[in-house]
């Protein structure tokens, strides 16, 4: 399966390509420079342009969408804010434009469980849970980029999966930090999305079939953000579990 | 009087509502194009959030129609950024009121079931125009809950003028609103002193005879009616 990472060039891109990179054939993209990225493929393209993005679907499976925009990508006219509103939506429809017409089937896409932070602590929180999400547009361009993606299940055949993941962190990094009920260690992130790569329901009628929504955590005693339907629908199984912070 | 802004002032809608409404409000009208009948108007373009901040300032409500439908970059720009923009612009200011329109689509296709629902999911495709008109809602949403924004977000589908004379033949659309329903839904909006959760979307129409789409959520939380039976002509003569 040759699978295609766009925001490549992020942290989250890099771990889920060592993740994938013993078994799969990886096309890397971003829209900035990545030479630094190893011997995989890699295409430099802004996804908002539709000759780009046509350039780096064809050929590929799947494609695993992080929503990642670069720091250091800056646009003449835009601020970083509608810079992240622009890549998170215009930017996944011609994306996901090319990806459908060039014949990918399987789509996996980050988002983010921060749409859910407003609710109490003393809740668990699941996939039925309605969303909440501030404005502020780091997490929320994140979580319109979901109902992008998401529309493009409801009208072609692919199987599509938004991962909601907590906040990314290494779980060596923040031993001396209070924990955080929203951690998961960046490994099982990238392994999350090797295990939704295997979801395949696109020849199934049902939309909800083919669209499915999970939401990755660390597994933690007495967690708030529940996995239990990421572990039964794709076999997440987080290895990280931060008890130095208990 | 309240003094309200009016985005979008010169489309297809603004025209026909705005006369409706400078009774009961000081309305200044903005658009990038001039007004069809010679109005006067500012130049905003919803795209540019300073633009929209410095129209907005001194306003106790924004009413936003600006849209653009089928266009891949422009409807992004115009229903996203732009609902963004006048958002951010009443957070800043502390304006509490902001009214914004969009399809019936974004709901799904044309209700061709029977049901009967408040609030059916938003099921808006990937077409360009209910899917920014969706995000936008989105948009609005999340602004009107973290600012505390009182957002009334109206959902129809066409607009016109409310027939003069018996309609022959023919069934009146779903969702087609006349105009003086929609201004005094406008009133009804920018009167409003609070929604749940700030922020809500209402079906909107004029006629209540095809008897599954509900308007029962703006009776209920706006008081809303259509002013005049539509459907009275549209009757099948039956002698």
């Amino acid at each position: 399966m040759k699978v295609l990472i766009t925001g490549a060039t992020s942290e989250l891109g890099r771990a889920i390509a060592g993740e994938l990179a013993t078994d799969r054939v990886l096309r890397l993209t971003d829209v900035v420079d990545g030479a630094d990225l190893g011997e995989h493929e890699y295409i430099r393209a802004d996804l908002r342009d539709a000759e780009a993005a046509a350039s780096v679907v064809t050929g590929v499976d799947a494609v695993i969408h992080t929503c990642e925009t670069p720091e250091a990508f800056e646009e003449e006219g835009s601020t970083r804010e509608e810079l992240l509103l622009d890549m998170a939506t215009r930017g996944a429809h011609v994306f996901m434009s090319a990806a459908v017409e060039a014949g990918v089937r399987r789509v996996v896409c980050a988002s983010t469980l921060e749409m859910f932070e407003a609710y109490p602590d003393d809740v668990y929180i699941s996939e039925l849970w309605k969303p909440l999400p501030s404005p502020g547009m780091g997490s929320f361009s994140k979580y319109l980029g979901e109902h992008t993606v998401r529309e493009f299940a409801r009208d072609y055949a692919i199987t599509a999966t938004s991962l909601r993941l907590g906040r990314l962190v290494r779980e060596e990094d923040v031993t001396d930090e209070p924990a955080d009920l929203m951690w998961v260690d960046i490994r099982d992130a990238a392994h999350a999305f090797r295990a939704a790569l295997g979801r395949d329901a696109s020849d199934d009628l049902r939309f909800g079939a083919r669209w499915d929504v999970l939401h990755i955590c660390a597994d933690v005693p007495n967690a708030k953000y529940l996995i239990g339907e990421a572990r039964k629908r794709i076999g997440y199984a987080p290895t990280r579990s931060f008890s130095a912070n208990r | 009087m309240k003094k309200v802004l009016v985005l979008g002032a010169c489309g297809n809608i603004g025209p026909f509502i705005t006369p409706g409404l400078t009774g009961d409000y000081d309305l200044t009208l903005s658009d990038i194009v001039p007004h069809p009948d010679g109005t006067p108007t500012i130049d905003v373009d919803v795209t540019d959030y300073e633009q929209v901040r410095d129209a907005a300032r001194g306003m106790d409500a924004i009413i936003n129609l600006t849209v653009v439908r089928p266009d891949p970059v422009l409807s992004f720009r115009v229903n996203v950024r732009g609902a963004l923009n006048t958002m951010k612009a009443a957070a800043e200011l502390g304006i509490r009121k902001v009214l914004h329109t969009g399809p019936e689509q974004i709901r799904g296709a044309r209700y061709d079931h029977e049901f009967d629902l408040d609030c059916p999911p938003h099921m808006p495709t990937t077409r360009y125009y209910f899917l920014t008109k969706h995000l936008s809602n989105e948009v609005c949403r999340s602004y009107a809950r973290e600012h505390d924004i009182t957002t009334v977000c109206f959902l129809f589908n066409l607009l016109g003028a409310r027939p003069t004379e018996p309609i022959v033949g023919r069934d009146f659309p779903p969702y087609l609103i006349v105009w003086e329903d929609l201004v005094h839904a406008c009133k009804l909006g920018l009167e409003v002193e609070s929604l749940p959760e700030n922020y809500q979307d209402f079906n909107l129409h004029s006629h209540l005879g095809q008897g599954k789409f509900s308007i029962d959520k703006a009776r209920r939380m706006l008081g809303y009616e259509p002013l005049s039976p539509v459907e009275e002509l549209y009757r099948r003569p039956t002698t």
